[in-house]
Protein backbone atom coordinates (compact mmCIF):
# COMPACT_ATOMS: atom_id res chain seq x y z
CA UNK A 1 0.00 0.00 0.00
CA UNK A 2 1.16 3.77 -0.53
CA UNK A 3 -0.37 6.91 0.66
CA UNK A 4 -0.86 10.14 -1.00
CA UNK A 5 -1.22 12.97 0.94
CA UNK A 6 -3.16 15.23 -1.56
CA UNK A 7 -2.34 19.24 -1.88
CA UNK A 8 -5.62 19.89 0.66
CA UNK A 9 -4.33 17.15 3.42
CA UNK A 10 -6.45 14.89 3.14
CA UNK A 11 -4.87 10.96 2.51
CA UNK A 12 -5.80 8.71 0.34
CA UNK A 13 -4.50 5.25 0.97
CA UNK A 14 -4.02 3.21 -2.46
CA UNK A 15 -3.04 -0.46 -3.19
CA UNK A 16 -0.16 -0.40 -5.25
CA UNK A 17 -0.69 -3.84 -7.28
CA UNK A 18 1.80 -6.03 -7.90
CA UNK A 19 1.78 -5.99 -11.21
CA UNK A 20 2.63 -2.14 -10.75
CA UNK A 21 5.06 -2.83 -8.05
CA UNK A 22 6.71 -5.33 -9.98
CA UNK A 23 7.32 -3.28 -13.28
CA UNK A 24 10.33 -1.94 -13.60
CA UNK A 25 8.57 1.02 -15.07
CA UNK A 26 7.87 2.02 -11.55
CA UNK A 27 11.35 1.17 -10.21
CA UNK A 28 12.68 3.51 -13.15
CA UNK A 29 10.02 6.56 -12.23
CA UNK A 30 11.14 6.27 -8.60
CA UNK A 31 14.98 6.24 -9.52
CA UNK A 32 14.47 9.06 -12.06
CA UNK A 33 12.78 11.24 -9.15
CA UNK A 34 15.47 10.63 -7.12
CA UNK A 35 18.35 11.37 -9.47
CA UNK A 36 16.69 14.31 -10.62
CA UNK A 37 16.08 16.31 -6.93
CA UNK A 38 19.62 15.48 -5.97
CA UNK A 39 21.11 17.07 -9.37
CA UNK A 40 19.37 20.06 -8.56
CA UNK A 41 21.00 20.89 -5.82
CA UNK A 42 17.96 21.85 -3.69
CA UNK A 43 17.40 20.99 -0.59
CA UNK A 44 14.52 18.42 -0.75
CA UNK A 45 13.62 17.81 2.49
CA UNK A 46 12.57 20.95 5.34
CA UNK A 47 13.47 20.74 8.48
CA UNK A 48 10.72 18.64 9.03
CA UNK A 49 11.39 15.99 6.49
CA UNK A 50 7.61 15.43 4.78
CA UNK A 51 7.61 18.35 2.65
CA UNK A 52 8.08 17.41 -1.28
CA UNK A 53 9.69 19.78 -4.10
CA UNK A 54 7.87 20.64 -7.25
CA UNK A 55 9.14 18.13 -9.65
CA UNK A 56 8.06 15.67 -7.30
CA UNK A 57 4.82 17.03 -6.74
CA UNK A 58 4.07 17.08 -10.64
CA UNK A 59 4.92 13.38 -10.19
CA UNK A 60 2.71 12.68 -7.37
CA UNK A 61 -0.06 14.69 -8.66
CA UNK A 62 -0.05 12.44 -12.41
CA UNK A 63 -0.02 9.14 -9.58
CA UNK A 64 -3.05 10.85 -7.48
CA UNK A 65 -4.82 11.91 -11.14
CA UNK A 66 -4.52 8.24 -11.57
CA UNK A 67 -6.13 6.99 -8.50
CA UNK A 68 -8.97 9.60 -8.36
CA UNK A 69 -9.98 8.16 -11.59
CA UNK A 70 -9.87 4.68 -10.82
CA UNK A 71 -7.42 3.31 -12.75
CA UNK A 72 -5.50 1.66 -10.22
CA UNK A 73 -8.67 0.47 -9.04
CA UNK A 74 -9.75 -0.69 -12.59
CA UNK A 75 -6.55 -2.74 -13.20
CA UNK A 76 -7.24 -4.65 -9.82
CA UNK A 77 -10.95 -5.34 -10.63
CA UNK A 78 -10.23 -6.47 -14.07
CA UNK A 79 -7.35 -8.54 -13.38
CA UNK A 80 -9.55 -11.03 -10.35
CA UNK A 81 -12.29 -10.78 -13.05
CA UNK A 82 -10.32 -12.35 -15.58
CA UNK A 83 -7.88 -14.70 -13.80
CA UNK A 84 -9.91 -17.76 -13.11
CA UNK A 85 -11.14 -17.26 -17.15
CA UNK A 86 -7.48 -17.76 -18.15
CA UNK A 87 -6.45 -20.11 -16.28
CA UNK A 88 -9.34 -22.43 -17.24
CA UNK A 89 -7.76 -21.46 -20.95
CA UNK A 90 -4.84 -22.05 -20.00
CA UNK A 91 -5.18 -25.09 -18.49
CA UNK A 92 -7.28 -26.66 -21.69
CA UNK A 93 -4.58 -25.17 -23.73
CA UNK A 94 -1.76 -27.59 -21.80
CA UNK A 95 -3.86 -30.59 -21.10
CA UNK A 96 -3.84 -30.80 -25.21
CA UNK A 97 -0.03 -30.12 -25.39
CA UNK A 98 1.33 -33.55 -23.49
CA UNK A 99 -1.78 -36.08 -23.97
CA UNK A 100 -0.51 -37.49 -26.74
CA UNK A 101 3.17 -37.72 -25.58
CA UNK A 102 2.15 -38.42 -22.33
CA UNK A 103 0.50 -41.15 -23.29
CA UNK A 104 3.15 -42.85 -25.62
CA UNK A 105 5.47 -42.73 -22.83
CA UNK A 106 3.08 -44.90 -20.46
CA UNK A 107 3.29 -47.14 -23.83
CA UNK A 108 7.28 -47.11 -24.01
CA UNK A 109 7.57 -47.46 -20.28
CA UNK A 110 4.92 -50.74 -19.97
CA UNK A 111 6.79 -52.30 -23.01
CA UNK A 112 10.33 -51.77 -21.03
CA UNK A 113 8.48 -53.15 -17.93
CA UNK A 114 7.12 -56.27 -19.91
CA UNK A 115 10.48 -57.13 -21.32
CA UNK A 116 12.25 -57.24 -18.30
CA UNK A 117 9.58 -59.62 -16.53
CA UNK A 118 8.90 -61.59 -19.72
CA UNK A 119 12.77 -61.94 -20.18
CA UNK A 120 14.64 -61.20 -16.92
CA UNK A 121 17.72 -62.91 -18.40
CA UNK A 122 17.88 -60.86 -21.51
CA UNK A 123 18.72 -56.70 -21.03
CA UNK A 124 15.78 -54.58 -22.40
CA UNK A 125 16.09 -54.13 -26.42
CA UNK A 126 18.51 -50.98 -26.90
CA UNK A 127 15.60 -50.09 -29.35
CA UNK A 128 13.05 -49.80 -26.34
CA UNK A 129 15.45 -47.72 -24.15
CA UNK A 130 16.46 -45.50 -26.73
CA UNK A 131 13.02 -44.88 -27.82
CA UNK A 132 11.67 -44.30 -24.31
CA UNK A 133 14.91 -41.71 -23.63
CA UNK A 134 13.96 -39.89 -27.01
CA UNK A 135 10.52 -39.56 -25.96
CA UNK A 136 11.14 -38.56 -22.48
CA UNK A 137 13.06 -35.61 -23.65
CA UNK A 138 10.71 -34.59 -26.30
CA UNK A 139 7.78 -34.55 -23.61
CA UNK A 140 10.11 -32.46 -21.03
CA UNK A 141 10.98 -29.96 -24.13
CA UNK A 142 7.10 -29.44 -24.32
CA UNK A 143 6.89 -29.08 -20.79
CA UNK A 144 9.74 -26.82 -19.99
CA UNK A 145 9.00 -24.34 -22.95
CA UNK A 146 5.88 -23.88 -21.36
CA UNK A 147 7.22 -23.17 -17.64
CA UNK A 148 9.96 -20.40 -19.24
CA UNK A 149 6.60 -18.40 -20.73
CA UNK A 150 5.27 -19.15 -17.16
CA UNK A 151 8.50 -17.71 -15.54
CA UNK A 152 10.58 -15.28 -17.24
CA UNK A 153 7.36 -13.63 -18.97
CA UNK A 154 8.96 -10.81 -21.31
CA UNK A 155 7.29 -7.54 -20.88
CA UNK A 156 6.37 -7.18 -24.61
CA UNK A 157 7.62 -3.74 -26.02
CA UNK A 158 4.05 -2.76 -26.33
CA UNK A 159 3.91 -3.07 -22.49
CA UNK A 160 6.67 -0.97 -21.39
CA UNK A 161 5.77 1.81 -23.54
CA UNK A 162 1.92 1.63 -21.83
CA UNK A 163 2.90 1.50 -18.68
CA UNK A 164 5.02 4.74 -19.35
CA UNK A 165 1.72 6.37 -21.25
CA UNK A 166 -0.11 5.47 -18.43
CA UNK A 167 1.68 7.39 -15.73
CA UNK A 168 2.27 10.40 -18.27
CA UNK A 169 6.27 9.97 -18.34
CA UNK A 170 7.87 11.30 -21.35
CA UNK A 171 9.25 8.00 -22.81
CA UNK A 172 12.37 7.36 -21.45
CA UNK A 173 15.12 5.32 -23.84
CA UNK A 174 12.83 2.11 -24.88
CA UNK A 175 13.59 -1.51 -24.82
CA UNK A 176 16.71 -2.65 -26.30
CA UNK A 177 17.91 1.02 -25.75
CA UNK A 178 21.37 1.51 -23.67
CA UNK A 179 19.24 1.16 -20.25
CA UNK A 180 17.21 -1.72 -21.33
CA UNK A 181 19.36 -4.77 -19.78
CA UNK A 182 17.69 -7.88 -21.54
CA UNK A 183 19.02 -7.67 -24.44
CA UNK A 184 16.87 -10.12 -26.24
CA UNK A 185 13.81 -9.18 -24.70
CA UNK A 186 12.32 -7.69 -27.33
CA UNK A 187 12.95 -10.56 -29.32
CA UNK A 188 11.78 -13.00 -27.16
CA UNK A 189 8.22 -11.22 -26.64
CA UNK A 190 7.79 -11.39 -30.08
CA UNK A 191 8.55 -14.82 -30.53
CA UNK A 192 6.57 -15.73 -27.91
CA UNK A 193 3.38 -13.56 -28.11
CA UNK A 194 1.40 -14.48 -24.95
CA UNK A 195 -0.43 -10.79 -25.61
CA UNK A 196 -3.82 -11.45 -25.71
CA UNK A 197 -4.71 -8.22 -27.36
CA UNK A 198 -3.69 -9.28 -30.90
CA UNK A 199 -5.05 -12.22 -32.28
CA UNK A 200 -5.53 -15.08 -29.52
CA UNK A 201 -2.59 -17.59 -30.50
CA UNK A 202 -3.00 -21.32 -30.25
CA UNK A 203 -0.80 -22.12 -28.00
CA UNK A 204 2.91 -23.62 -29.06
CA UNK A 205 5.92 -24.23 -27.82
CA UNK A 206 8.83 -22.82 -28.89
CA UNK A 207 10.01 -26.88 -29.25
CA UNK A 208 6.80 -27.99 -31.12
CA UNK A 209 7.75 -25.24 -33.56
CA UNK A 210 11.07 -27.11 -34.34
CA UNK A 211 10.09 -30.54 -34.43
CA UNK A 212 6.44 -30.25 -33.62
CA UNK A 213 3.48 -32.93 -35.14
CA UNK A 214 6.40 -34.58 -36.80
CA UNK A 215 8.75 -34.93 -34.03
CA UNK A 216 5.95 -36.90 -32.42
CA UNK A 217 4.87 -38.82 -35.66
CA UNK A 218 8.64 -39.86 -35.98
CA UNK A 219 8.75 -41.36 -32.52
CA UNK A 220 5.14 -42.72 -32.77
CA UNK A 221 6.59 -44.17 -36.16
CA UNK A 222 9.13 -46.00 -33.88
CA UNK A 223 6.89 -47.29 -31.42
CA UNK A 224 5.48 -49.42 -34.04
CA UNK A 225 8.22 -50.50 -35.42
CA UNK A 226 9.70 -52.07 -32.13
CA UNK A 227 5.99 -53.44 -31.43
CA UNK A 228 6.37 -55.40 -34.51
CA UNK A 229 10.13 -56.02 -33.82
CA UNK A 230 8.67 -57.79 -31.02
CA UNK A 231 5.15 -59.26 -32.11
CA UNK A 232 3.11 -57.51 -29.89
CA UNK A 233 -0.44 -57.97 -29.77
CA UNK A 234 -1.81 -55.97 -33.09
CA UNK A 235 -4.41 -54.29 -30.69
CA UNK A 236 -1.52 -52.51 -29.23
CA UNK A 237 -0.68 -51.29 -32.41
CA UNK A 238 -4.18 -49.69 -32.88
CA UNK A 239 -3.86 -47.77 -30.28
CA UNK A 240 -0.35 -46.55 -30.85
CA UNK A 241 -1.83 -45.39 -34.38
CA UNK A 242 -4.67 -43.90 -32.57
CA UNK A 243 -2.39 -41.15 -31.04
CA UNK A 244 -1.77 -40.05 -34.72
CA UNK A 245 -4.95 -38.16 -34.59
CA UNK A 246 -4.55 -36.41 -31.18
CA UNK A 247 -4.67 -32.66 -31.46
CA UNK B 1 -18.18 -7.36 -18.35
CA UNK B 2 -20.27 -4.96 -19.78
CA UNK B 3 -22.89 -4.53 -16.95
CA UNK B 4 -20.14 -4.61 -14.46
CA UNK B 5 -18.21 -1.57 -16.20
CA UNK B 6 -21.42 0.42 -15.90
CA UNK B 7 -22.10 0.21 -12.67
CA UNK B 8 -18.57 0.79 -11.58
CA UNK B 9 -17.90 3.76 -14.30
CA UNK B 10 -21.34 5.59 -12.81
CA UNK B 11 -19.39 5.98 -9.36
CA UNK B 12 -15.99 6.02 -9.63
CA UNK B 13 -13.70 8.18 -12.89
CA UNK B 14 -12.89 7.57 -16.59
CA UNK B 15 -9.61 5.80 -15.52
CA UNK B 16 -11.59 3.39 -14.00
CA UNK B 17 -12.69 1.62 -17.36
CA UNK B 18 -9.25 1.89 -18.95
CA UNK B 19 -7.92 0.21 -15.99
CA UNK B 20 -10.25 -2.43 -15.98
CA UNK B 21 -9.48 -3.27 -19.35
CA UNK B 22 -5.87 -3.36 -19.21
CA UNK B 23 -6.03 -5.66 -15.92
CA UNK B 24 -8.11 -7.57 -18.17
CA UNK B 25 -5.61 -8.13 -20.45
CA UNK B 26 -2.73 -8.86 -17.97
CA UNK B 27 -5.27 -11.12 -16.11
CA UNK B 28 -6.05 -13.43 -19.16
CA UNK B 29 -2.10 -14.03 -19.97
CA UNK B 30 -1.19 -14.18 -16.37
CA UNK B 31 -4.00 -17.03 -15.77
CA UNK B 32 -3.42 -18.17 -18.93
CA UNK B 33 0.59 -18.97 -18.07
CA UNK B 34 -0.62 -20.48 -14.88
CA UNK B 35 -2.99 -23.11 -16.65
CA UNK B 36 -1.02 -23.88 -19.42
CA UNK B 37 1.75 -25.31 -17.06
CA UNK B 38 -0.74 -26.79 -14.16
CA UNK B 39 -2.49 -28.93 -17.08
CA UNK B 40 0.39 -29.55 -19.00
CA UNK B 41 1.86 -31.30 -16.15
CA UNK B 42 -1.32 -33.10 -14.91
CA UNK B 43 -1.97 -34.39 -18.27
CA UNK B 44 1.28 -35.48 -18.96
CA UNK B 45 1.10 -37.76 -15.59
CA UNK B 46 -2.65 -38.95 -16.44
CA UNK B 47 -2.01 -39.87 -20.03
CA UNK B 48 1.12 -41.91 -19.05
CA UNK B 49 -0.85 -43.89 -16.38
CA UNK B 50 -3.42 -44.54 -19.56
CA UNK B 51 -0.73 -45.42 -22.24
CA UNK B 52 0.98 -47.50 -19.61
CA UNK B 53 -2.35 -49.29 -18.62
CA UNK B 54 -3.59 -49.77 -21.80
CA UNK B 55 -0.17 -51.69 -22.89
CA UNK B 56 -0.89 -54.04 -20.23
CA UNK B 57 -3.98 -54.95 -20.97
CA UNK B 58 -3.52 -55.85 -24.45
CA UNK B 59 -0.60 -57.65 -23.09
CA UNK B 60 -2.72 -60.07 -20.37
CA UNK B 61 -6.29 -60.07 -22.21
CA UNK B 62 -5.36 -62.99 -23.57
CA UNK B 63 -4.09 -64.66 -21.20
CA UNK B 64 -6.44 -67.22 -19.11
CA UNK B 65 -4.50 -67.56 -15.79
CA UNK B 66 -6.35 -66.44 -13.04
CA UNK B 67 -3.48 -64.18 -11.86
CA UNK B 68 -3.38 -62.66 -15.16
CA UNK B 69 -7.38 -62.32 -15.23
CA UNK B 70 -7.24 -60.35 -11.63
CA UNK B 71 -4.58 -57.89 -13.12
CA UNK B 72 -6.60 -57.52 -16.07
CA UNK B 73 -9.27 -56.35 -14.02
CA UNK B 74 -7.57 -54.13 -11.74
CA UNK B 75 -6.48 -52.35 -15.52
CA UNK B 76 -10.00 -52.21 -16.33
CA UNK B 77 -11.12 -50.41 -13.13
CA UNK B 78 -7.73 -47.71 -13.74
CA UNK B 79 -8.90 -47.05 -17.29
CA UNK B 80 -12.36 -46.36 -16.12
CA UNK B 81 -10.92 -44.52 -13.46
CA UNK B 82 -9.01 -42.28 -16.23
CA UNK B 83 -11.68 -41.84 -18.97
CA UNK B 84 -13.90 -40.53 -15.71
CA UNK B 85 -11.43 -37.73 -14.48
CA UNK B 86 -12.77 -34.27 -15.54
CA UNK B 87 -9.35 -32.97 -17.03
CA UNK B 88 -11.58 -31.14 -19.49
CA UNK B 89 -12.68 -28.73 -16.26
CA UNK B 90 -9.77 -26.94 -14.12
CA UNK B 91 -13.05 -25.96 -11.64
CA UNK B 92 -14.06 -29.60 -11.02
CA UNK B 93 -14.89 -30.02 -7.56
CA UNK B 94 -13.80 -33.85 -8.45
CA UNK B 95 -10.75 -33.51 -10.15
CA UNK B 96 -8.59 -33.44 -7.02
CA UNK B 97 -10.20 -36.55 -5.31
CA UNK B 98 -10.55 -38.51 -8.88
CA UNK B 99 -6.33 -37.73 -9.40
CA UNK B 100 -6.01 -39.27 -5.94
CA UNK B 101 -7.81 -41.98 -6.45
CA UNK B 102 -6.03 -43.00 -9.87
CA UNK B 103 -2.83 -42.44 -8.54
CA UNK B 104 -3.37 -44.74 -5.95
CA UNK B 105 -4.84 -47.39 -7.86
CA UNK B 106 -2.07 -47.01 -10.40
CA UNK B 107 0.68 -48.01 -7.44
CA UNK B 108 -1.79 -50.45 -7.32
CA UNK B 109 -1.37 -52.24 -10.38
CA UNK B 110 2.11 -51.66 -10.36
CA UNK B 111 2.44 -53.62 -7.23
CA UNK B 112 0.40 -56.28 -8.74
CA UNK B 113 2.41 -56.52 -12.04
CA UNK B 114 5.61 -56.47 -9.74
CA UNK B 115 7.10 -53.25 -11.46
CA UNK B 116 10.86 -53.50 -11.70
CA UNK B 117 11.69 -50.64 -9.31
CA UNK B 118 14.58 -49.27 -11.39
CA UNK B 119 11.64 -48.35 -13.89
CA UNK B 120 10.17 -45.97 -11.32
CA UNK B 121 12.77 -43.20 -11.44
CA UNK B 122 10.20 -42.71 -14.92
CA UNK B 123 7.16 -41.85 -13.02
CA UNK B 124 6.83 -38.57 -11.68
CA UNK B 125 3.68 -37.92 -9.75
CA UNK B 126 2.57 -34.19 -10.50
CA UNK B 127 4.24 -32.98 -7.57
CA UNK B 128 6.94 -33.87 -8.96
CA UNK B 129 8.06 -36.55 -6.77
CA UNK B 130 9.64 -39.87 -8.32
CA UNK B 131 7.07 -42.93 -7.48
Amino acid sequence: YFMITLLSGVSYVAKTPDSLLRSRVYCKLTMSWFKSVSVSGEDVFDENGDELNLQSKEWTSNMKKRIKDGYVEGVDAGEEASLQAGFNQGFREGVAQTAAVGRLKGIVSAISCWCQIERPENPVPASVTDLLQLVTQHEDRVVDSIKRALENPPPSVSDVSESMEDLEVEAGPGCGGEECKETDCCQRAESMDWDTRQKPQKLRSRSADCSSGSGLSLLLQRCVDVATELRLPQELIAHMQELKSFQ
Amino acid sequence: HAHLMWVFSRFRGEGFQEGFERGTRRGLQDGRRHGASHGAKLSSEISFYYGFAITWKCLLQHNTDLKSRKRVKALETLLGLIQNCPLDDPQSVNLQESTEKLRAKFRQVCSMLSVPTDFKDYIKTAEGTSF
